[in-house]
């Protein structure tokens, strides 16, 4: 028998103080679940009205309109969109801060000795901050691009929406013409994919989904929607640049 | 067969710990890993050197004590398997095998590989017991639980508070332990009048010493009592379940 030192690391102390933050990690997580679930089912109908490009410019652009005009007199000018905005900006500030604050406390509770060379099983769950991080980048770019037209963002040719009349399509195309824009564009719906795939199921793990059946049913229906927002928004980009779409 | 074992020493939680190897000659491929250290001990002793500390009792597998973290996995190789009916058949021969403590912020190592898991016990004590004078036995059928629920309740009971888990998460989540508690008792009719005030009172001492979930998955690979993740929904159900009804329902 032989006995050899090999290396030195410090640790092994507890990190993980007693803690009573004013927010707890239970509200967090509630927090992340629902506002998670309003971006998953946002960005879905978003997919879907995306999808009216295929019918031309003339449907793509009165499909703007309409979104700015909806439910006149009933809400002012741009109502819904200014709701959806307001709903989406809260959500996101939620979420943001709430995925901060958990990660923080994630780290002092595992404390100085990381779990390394994890299986692939669990990457969509490993790679949430980055994802969500990649998500908050792409959030800004495509607002400053296609909604403010605020450059360098937004293609040289952006022109805004006026009261009656949109641009959207003409924008759309013009700006995912830009070959490293549409490819980032592209790379951001396989990011979103991966995010909404775990996210999903994370959320029915934080709101208490325990039934059998309902737990078979969220985990499949997390692949699929998360595979349908992938497929329809990532056509667009790629036909583009193919110049399938012009 | 012939080990080395690469395994952590620490006098005390106060110092800084180190690797040592060690090379372990005439174990054989059936012997557990405990066995392997105790062999390896009985050598040490005989030289005049301090023995490796770790924890076991029952070595098999009912009882939670024992739990070391082999080669990065808590436990060690074998999925769903306590560290004292792990075998060293999982190791070729002549492999290097790296022995260290359970490693999360809420397990303090004690000395060398036997850790403090009683923030484990602090959860418990937050509400995981039935506190109701239950007087003499009741009739058999006093209280009507179907069969499926008795077994549901008695997999959730299955824990064997190892803290494998807490280990193997990534976030140094206690989830998975809490929710097969809140899930086992929240099945049985009998516990129902502490129902809520159990589910707030052990989610906030968890969340004291513990991280949060983010459904890695990690703990359920190396749960020896085979807990699923639903235990964590539950967990979350019975917290939602205790807020919606206000405090001690
Ligand atoms: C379109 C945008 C987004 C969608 C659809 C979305 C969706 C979701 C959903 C459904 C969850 C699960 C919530 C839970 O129960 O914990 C989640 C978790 C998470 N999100 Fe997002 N998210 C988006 C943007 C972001 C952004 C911008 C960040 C910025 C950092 C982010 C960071 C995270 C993190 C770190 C988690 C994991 C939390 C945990 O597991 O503890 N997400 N997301
Ligand atoms: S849930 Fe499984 S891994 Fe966690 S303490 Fe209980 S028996 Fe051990
Ligand atoms: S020593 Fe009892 S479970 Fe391993």
């Amino acid at each position: 028998m032989s006995t050899k030192t090999t290396e030195i690391r410090p640790g092994g102390r507890s990190t993980s103080a007693r803690r009573h933050p004013l927010l707890s990690t239970f509200w967090c997580k509630i927090v992340m679940a629902v506002t998670g679930l309003i971006f998953s089912a946002f960005v879905l109908v978003h997919m879907f009205g995306n999808l009216k490009v295929y019918q031309g410019a003339e449907h793509f652009n009165a499909y703007a309109a309409w979104l700015r005009a909806a439910f006149e007199p009933v809400l002012p000018h741009e109502g819904l969109l200014w709701v959806l905005r307001l709903v989406l900006l809260a959500s996101l500030t939620g979420h943001v801060v709430c995925a901060a604050i958990l990660w923080r406390r994630a780290r002092l509770a595992r404390g100085p000795f990381r779990r390394r060379h994890l299986p692939l099983r669990s990457f969509t769950a490993r790679t949430m901050p980055v994802t969500g991080l990649v998500l908050l980048f792409f959030v800004v770019f495509h607002v400053l691009d296609l909604t403010t037209g605020t450059s360098p963002a937004a293609s040289d040719s952006f022109a805004a929406a006026t009261t009656d009349s949109s641009h959207a399509y003409e924008n759309l195309i013009a700006s995912f013409q830009r070959p490293e824009v549409g490819v980032f564009y592209a790379l951001a719906m396989i990011v979103l994919a991966l995010h909404v795939a775990h996210g999903i199921w994370t959320a029915a793990h934080d709101l208490g989904a325990t039934g059998r059946r309902l737990r078979a049913t969220l985990v499949a229906a997390s692949g699929v929607i998360a595979l349908v927002i992938l497929i329809g928004n990532i056509s667009i980009p790629i036909l583009v640049l193919l110049g399938v779409l012009q | 067969m012939k080990l080395t074992f690469k395994i952590w020493r620490q006098e005390s939680t106060a110092v800084h710990g180190r690797f040592e190897s060690y090379d372990l000659e005439g174990a054989g491929a059936e012997f557990t890993l405990l066995e392997a250290l105790d062999k390896l001990n009985d050598q040490l002793v005989s030289t005049g050197k301090e023995p490796v500390a770790f924890d076991s009792d029952c070595r098999e597998g009912i009882c939670g004590s024992c739990g070391v973290t082999v080669d990065g996995q808590p436990h060690g190789p074998v999925a769903n398997t306590p560290s004292c009916r792990q075998h060293l058949r999982s190791f070729p021969d002549g492999s290097t095998v790296v022995l260290e403590p359970f490693r999360s912020g809420a397990f303090p190592v004690v000395k060398d590989l036997a850790v403090d898991r009683s923030g484990l016990d602090r959860i418990i004590e937050g509400g995981g017991y039935v506190s109701l004078a239950a007087g003499t036995a009741a009739d058999a059928d006093a209280h009507p639980v179907s069969h499926d629920t008795a077994e549901a309740a008695l997999d959730f009971a299955a824990c064997i508070g190892c803290g494998a888990c807490v280990a193997a998460c990534p976030n140094g989540s206690a989830n998975l332990f809490t929710g097969a508690k809140l899930m086992h008792l929240s099945l049985l009719p009998t516990t129902a009048v502490e129902r809520g005030s159990r589910a707030d009172g052990m989610v906030e001492a968890m969340d004291e010493e513990f991280g949060p979930c983010s459904v890695f998955g990690e703990c359920v690979q190396v749960c020896p009592a085979g807990i699923p993740l639903t235990a964590i929904a539950g967990l979350n159900k019975e917290k939602l379940r205790a807020v919606l009804r206000g405090r001690g329902k």
